[in-house]
């Protein structure tokens, strides 16, 4: 269910890897109470550095979207993604898919409304012209 | 509690004859790190391994692995009994067949792992009987992968463990590193020029261009603070010289202005917007591009 | 296992070497009755100069079983096939090509340099001493063959001459082999310093009855039955500085 993170792309392993557990709890592929596999094993199914999953599940028990239990392991939390129900998520799809028609419309290639998308999330500064 | 880092170099200096190999170089890889040595041919990865391991005696400054000198015979035996080592070229004895080898290398090491060597010639599918001449190339430096890493060892040094294998032997050994970094405080030590595998697994880097480090430091505090800073004129591109620090690279092109600063956008923001750009872009720098800048920026 | 690897490395060189001296030491015993058939045409021949009087010397020793054997195993044979494996053997050393490439994988094992070579170079010494002694061996064990004997004392003191008074070839080919990477040019070498020692000691005998090959083929003890003791400690000593300098070159190398 997990897949290989993209070492490329510029974004940090850890995120790739929280954005996909959330994603998965969003979608309910992930269900409160379920068990993340153990720190170990899934850096060695996904051939990454144990301590880029680790650093991922401390986050995201810091996000409240999971917990990790003493010797136990780690767990999806009753409440997933912290006061945000699947529902807030799953009502966004439909304005992200009227922007991206509205896009293509404007004849924007999917590659170019994907970089728009990332660049928009990746922190990034857009400041308006300034006419010289 | 700082640990003592297991590998610590400090300004480790090597000339062969007329050529400097290494000039100057330091490094420091903490216990239990999976440490990628990044650099381009020829910039002292493999003579600063050599020091490591004793096969090449430094000229200069100091070389510590365990907290011994490198550079005394007698400490680097016992330097050597700790650390599982597979070369570039991955040279075993051509005339000996893989289970003779075996036998020839499990005596030295008092803690070697039969368990391991058991489930690594199953998995790696080793014959025991071949001749280690006719093995291929991603063959053989599976089974050096194996002779390293039943030692016991605390520490495994290796010079481009990839090198020459196709994607699905490289991700093997790559695996097989994960699954051994860490365990008992394992460290991993590996030079490479494939930049995607070293971020694919390497916690903490160090980039060595022309005999000296370049750049070292956590690989995710590496990626959170170089950004690339791209600025768009409605006219050619001013000349622009940053006063703030961290610039790495600076590029004029037509009408856009591209700088990489090292320590991450806001120093360079105020800077950068006086200038009048038309927009502002800061954005992610992927590894490879921060290593390419950081070796490039001598010339 | 070092002694391991150091006999799966000399092996082959090792059983050829001792096959082709056995064949050769049966080859010697099995030659003698004809050689005694032809001793009667043997004064008719006239050779001058040094040359001449070595051949006549041969014949004369052949008369008796003991001196046949001793001029034509000991002093020619053995002695020449023997200095060239003591060669062969020295100059395949441990870090060069023949070892089959795996300098670094040697060098990153926990063993001291000195541990490497001496291993290596006592392997091969006994493997010398095999080679001088079982031959040597087989000859007082197929004489009966012929009706004649050759005492096996003397064919072990004339071995163990053989032995001590060569080992420097073997211990300065060995040391050539830390000096060069390659097989041949220590061996080369090694075999040209013998062959230049050899026709040396030929040509100043009248001047200087000592030497090195005839301490090896153990004249002293077949003329006189006097051990050569100080001759050998000398030889001896000789080899283990060769080694000794082996070891100290080897460990100021880098790799």
């Amino acid at each position: 269910m997990l897949f290989r993170p993209n070492p490329s792309l510029g974004v940090p392993i850890y995120l790739q890897l929280m954005e996909q557990v959330k994603h998965a709890v969003e979608t309910g592929a992930l269900r409160p109470g379920d068990q993340l596999p153990g720190i170990r094993p899934l850096a060695e199914e996904l051939v990454i550095n144990p301590n880029t999953v680790a650093k991922a599940y401390r986050e995201l028990e810091h996000d409240g979207v999971i917990e990790l239990r003493h010797g136990a392991g780690a767990f999806v939390t009753a409440h997933g993604a912290r006061g945000k129900a699947a529902d807030t998520v799953r009502a966004a799809q439909p304005v992200v898919a009227a922007a991206v028609e509205r896009l293509r419309a404007r004849g924007l290639t999917d590659e170019e409304i994907r970089r728009l998308f990332e660049a928009e999330l990746a922190g990034l500064t857009r400041t308006g012209g300034q006419r010289g | 509690m700082a640990d003592a880092p297991v590998i610590d170099v400090a300004g480790l200096q090597k000339r062969y004859g007329s050529i400097d190999a290494v000039r100057g170089l330091d490094l420091q890889v903490p216990r239990g790190s999976i440490f990628g040595f990044l650099g381009r041919n020829g910039a002292g990865k493999t003579t600063t391994i050599k020091v490591l391991l004793g096969m090449t005696r430094p000229s200069g400054g100091a070389a510590r692995v365990f907290g011994l000198a490198a550079d005394a015979p007698g400490a680097s035996v016992e330097i050597r009994r700790r650390t599982g080592f597979v070369s570039e070229d991955k040279e075993l004895y051509d005339f000996m067949t893989v289970a003779e080898i075996v036998r020839f290398t499990a005596p030295f090491f008092p803690r070697w792992r039969r368990d391991l060597e058991e489930r690594y010639m199953r998995s790696f599918e080793l014959p025991p009987d071949a001749k280690v001449k006719t093995l291929s190339r991603g063959t053989r430096t599976k089974l050096a992968l194996l002779l390293a890493l039943c030692r016991g060892a605390e520490l495994l040094v290796l010079d481009e463990p990839t090198a020459g294998l196709d994607p699905a032997a490289a991700e093997d050994v790559l695996q097989t590193l994960v699954v051994h970094a860490g365990r008992d405080e394992t460290t991993v030590f590996f030079s490479s020029h494939q930049i995607a595998e070293v971020e694919q697994i390497a916690d903490r880097i160090a980039i060595v261009d022309r005999g000296r480090t370049a750049l070292a430091g956590a690989l995710d505090d590496l990626r959170e603070s170089f950004r690339r800073v791209q600025l768009v004129f409605d006219r050619e591109a001013p000349q622009a010289s940053f006063r703030a620090a961290g610039v790495a690279r600076v590029r004029r092109q037509g009408r856009v202005l591209t700088v990489i600063a090292s320590g991450g956008a806001e120093p360079i923001l105020d800077e950068a917007r006086a200038l009048g750009p038309v927009s502002v872009d800061v954005g992610p720098v992927t590894l490879k591009e921060i290593f390419l800048e950081t070796v490039a920026s001598e010339e | 296992m070092l002694w391991y690897k150091a006999w799966l490395e000399t092996r082959w060189r090792f059983v050829i070497g001792l096959a082709i001296l056995m064949v050769s030491a049966c080859g010697t015993v099995f030659a003698y009755p004809q050689v005694m058939r032809l001793m009667p045409l043997a004064s008719t021949v006239h050779a001058t100069g040094e040359l001449g009087r070595r051949v006549q010397e041969a014949v004369e020793l052949a008369r008796e079983y003991r001196g046949y054997i001793w001029s034509q195993w000991f002093r020619q044979n053995l002695i020449q096939m023997w200095t060239v494996f003591a060669a062969i053997l020295g100059a395949g050393g441990l870090l060069s090509q023949s070892s089959g490439g795996g300098a670094l994988y040697t060098l990153s094992m926990p063993a001291s340099r000195a541990r490497l070579l001496g291993v290596r170079a006592a392997a091969g010494l006994g493997e010398l001493l095999a080679l001088a002694v079982v031959p040597s061996l087989l000859i007082s064990l197929l004489s009966p063959a012929i009706g004649d004997s050759y005492s096996p004392v003397d064919a072990l003191v004339h071995s163990a001459c053989l032995f001590f008074g060569g080992a420097v070839f073997y211990a300065l080919a060995v040391l050539l082999s830390t000096i060069f990477p390659d097989i041949w040019r220590p061996l080369a070498i090694a075999l040209a310093v013998a062959a230049v020692i050899a026709i040396g000691e030929m040509f100043v005998r009248d001047v200087w009855p000592y030497g090195i090959f005839s301490l090896m083929n153990g004249e002293t003890y077949f003329r006189s039955r006097h051990i050569p003791w100080a001759g050998l400690v000398v030889t001896t000593a000789a080899a283990a500085a060769l080694l000794y300098g082996a070891a100290s070159s080897l460990e100021r190398q880098d790799f």
